[in-house]
């Protein structure tokens, strides 16, 4: 990542490897992965925020709330986050 | 009121980072900067997807590891 037009990769390879660390300490990642996946964490990103954005417009609210993130990791991802406001909402 | 989680929003992602990422986008849609809850959110979630894609990679090389090791 860096230079030119292109903003900075969101996340760097000390940290990936820690997080790799954190999961299995026996796991070893090639360079190609973990190239890999540095532009997976981008892409997760931008899909991300594109598609909470779009939800933010249809709702015709003027920006992105924490609703609309939750909605999208759980229809796309099956993923929930705890710690976020309103857990009491979930059954 | 105060929010306690047991896990930092700092750990994959520094957050200036991340709020630059989501304050461009937004912006790129038409849309005024979010709270920086959404931000700590997506670092959140991120860490869980790399989390899960390590988790995955783990399990089919030590599978494939398994097939040598057999043959």
């Amino acid at each position: 990542g860096g230079g030119g037009d292109q903003p900075p990769q969101i996340v760097n390879k000390p940290r990936l490897q820690e997080l790799v660390r954190e999961v299995d300490p026996t796991v070893q990642l090639d360079d190609e992965v973990e190239d890999l996946m540095l532009q997976m964490a981008d892409d997760f990103i931008d899909t991300s925020l594109g598609t909470a954005c779009s939800f933010a417009k249809h709702r015709h609210s003027s920006n992105v709330e924490l609703k609309d993130v939750q909605l999208l990791l759980e229809r796309q991802w099956n993923m929930w986050i705890p710690g976020f406001g309103n857990d009491e909402l979930r059954p | 009121g105060t929010q306690i989680r047991s896990c930092k929003d700092e750990f994959l992602v520094p957050m200036h980072l991340m709020q630059a990422r989501v304050k461009a986008t937004c912006a790129k849609h038409g849309l005024e900067e979010p709270s920086p809850e959404v931000s700590a959110l997506l670092c959140h979630a991120l860490h869980e997807r790399l989390k899960t894609i390590v988790e995955k990679l783990a399990v089919i090389a030590q599978h494939r590891i398994d097939l040598c090791v057999k043959m």
